[in-house]
C-alpha cells in the first residue's frame, strides 16, 4: 500500500495516469499558442509608444491575463511545498534570487535618482527603450513579455511539485 | 562620473543573473530554478498579486507609455 502523499505533492500523476492525463496532456490548440504569440509580437512591434494602437496591443494581453488569472487561479493560495521536494530541500533556495533582485532594484533606483543625464545613468527602461528602436528586438522583447505572462498564469494555476527525472522519491 | 560605471554595474548584474540561472540548473545546487521561483511567487498570497501587477505595469511602461 503506498504511503500517504504530502500535501501539495503532484506525485499522484505517476500512480494515477488518468489524473496526469487530465492535468498535463497538451490540447491541440495549445500547439498554436507560440506561433500566435510570435505573430502578435511581430504586429505589436510595428506600433509606436504613446499611440492608440500601442495602447490597444498592450492592453489586450493585460486584460487577457487578468481574465485568465481570475478564471484559473484558486482563490486560496496553495500550501507550502513539502520539505521533501528536492527542488526546495535546501534551507534557503530563494536567498540568492532575493539578493540579486534587491541589488538590481537598488541600482535602478540609484540611476533613476541621479541628477546627471539619463545617458550617464541608464535605467532598465532607458536601455530597453534603446533596444525597442529596432523592430526585431522590440518584437523579441514583446514576445518574451507574453511568454512571462503565460508562465505566470500557468504556474499560479497548478503548482507542479514534480521531482526532476531520476531524483523523484522512491517507493516507500 | 561617466556612464561607464553605470553600464559596468548593469553588466555585472546581468552576468550574475546568467550565472545564477546556470547554477540553479546544476544538480545538487542550492538556488531554486527560475521556474520554481516563479511558481513560488505565483502561489503565495499578496506576492502573486504583486507579480501580476508588476507584469502588467512592465508591459504598459515598456510598450505603451
Amino acid at each position: 500500500m503506498p504511503a500517504a502523499e504530502p500535501p501539495g505533492s503532484d506525485s499522484g500523476g505517476a500512480r494515477h495516469p488518468e489524473r496526469k492525463r487530465t492535468w498535463t496532456s497538451p490540447r491541440p490548440w495549445r500547439a498554436l499558442l507560440p506561433a500566435a504569440g510570435v505573430a502578435y509580437a511581430l504586429v505589436a512591434a510595428t506600433t509606436s509608444a504613446f499611440t492608440g494602437s500601442a495602447d490597444l496591443v498592450t492592453a489586450l494581453p493585460i486584460v487577457t491575463l487578468a481574465v485568465l488569472v481570475i478564471a484559473r487561479w484558486p482563490w486560496r493560495a496553495f500550501p507550502r511545498p513539502p520539505r521533501t521536494d528536492p527542488r526546495v530541500a535546501h534551507p534557503h533556495p530563494w536567498r540568492a534570487w532575493v539578493v540579486l533582485f534587491v541589488a538590481i532594484v537598488a541600482w535602478e533606483v540609484a540611476d533613476y535618482a541621479a541628477r546627471a543625464s539619463r545617458a550617464d545613468h541608464p535605467t532598465l527602461s532607458s536601455m530597453l527603450d534603446a533596444v525597442d528602436r529596432h523592430y526585431g528586438f522590440k518584437a523579441l522583447v514583446f514576445f518574451l513579455w507574453l511568454c512571462l505572462g503565460a508562465a505566470i498564469v500557468r504556474r499560479g494555476a497548478r503548482p507542479q511539485h514534480r521531482a526532476p527525472s531520476g531524483q523523484g522519491p522512491g517507493p516507500s | 562620473m561617466s556612464s561607464a560605471l553605470s553600464y559596468a554595474v548593469w553588466a555585472v548584474l546581468g552576468l550574475a543573473t546568467l550565472g545564477l540561472w546556470v547554477r540553479s540548473h546544476a544538480s545538487g545546487s542550492s538556488p531554486a530554478r527560475p521556474a520554481v521561483v516563479l511558481e513560488r511567487l505565483a502561489t503565495v498570497p499578496f506576492l502573486r498579486v504583486a507579480l501580476v501587477l508588476t507584469w502588467m505595469w512592465a508591459g504598459w511602461h515598456l510598450f505603451a507609455r
